[in-house]
């Protein structure tokens, strides 16, 4: 699956990262699996929202291996 | 009534915006426009040499517009237009342009004051500001959150 950072993530993980992750994996074992791979950012990955199909998703939320998951940091504003 | 968000991937013209909002405000009182500057220092007082944000390919234009229709329902507004630059802006160059016509001062006053507390807490950038000490990410202060609230 393919998963999209912005702000802060960015800097310690990249813009964009292909996951070899197992069929049906959650949002939140997805989450810990960065967090694992990128201690760095274990911390802002922890307070950012999850987004699938542009819309906000719960951590319980499964992800097909089809799906694109962007984690977005809280704002800076402009 | 008219309603622009936009969002700027390159140079931002406050004087070219500001004579299209002239153009569309002809047949009202008021025109007060906000123009935000990128710093030349951070709050710390380091040089800064860039502002650099970052913004998603749908959401951030989005909360741009949101923001724009939300001001543009509660004031007593005519024309509202709101530009907002991302990408790399060099310190002093112009970051935001924020714009509202109506038939009397107030609403355009209250109605700028509104988009651009709103914009500097909700819209979705992530800044960051690079100069010769590195860069280093900036967040909305507790003063920017007070604004925003002021409109309930």
């Amino acid at each position: 699956m393919k998963v999209l950072l912005y702000g802060r993530l960015t800097e310690s993980i990249g813009r964009q990262l292909q996951l070899e992750a197992a069929e049906g994996c959650s949002v939140a074992e997805l989450r810990r699996r960065l967090a694992d791979a990128h201690p760095s950012a274990a911390g802002h990955l922890g307070r950012s929202r999850a987004l699938i199909g542009g819309s906000v998703v719960a951590d319980e939320r499964r992800v097909r291996a089809d799906e694109e998951v962007e984690f977005l940091p809280p704002v800076s504003g402009g | 009534m008219s309603v622009v968000a936009n969002l700027e991937p390159h140079a931002l013209d406050p004087q070219l915006e500001l004579a299209e909002l002239t153009e569309q405000a002809r047949g009202d009182g008021a025109l007060v426009t906000f123009v935000g500057l990128a710093r030349p220092e951070s709050r710390n007082g380091e040089a800064v040499d860039a502002l650099v944000l970052d913004h998603h390919p749908t959401l951030t234009r989005q909360s741009l517009e949101h923001i724009a229709v939300a001001c543009a329902e509660r004031f007593d507004v005519s024309h509202i237009r709101v530009v907002h630059r991302c990408g790399t802006i060099p310190a002093g160059e112009p970051i935001v342009f924020a714009g509202a016509s109506s038939i009397h001062r107030r609403a355009a006053f209250d109605a700028a004051d509104y988009l651009m507390d709103r914009l500097k807490t909700e819209a979705v950038f992530w800044k960051r500001e690079v100069g010769d000490g590195g860069a280093k990410w900036i967040e909305p202060t507790e003063a920017d959150f007070a604004d925003r609230d002021r409109w309930g």
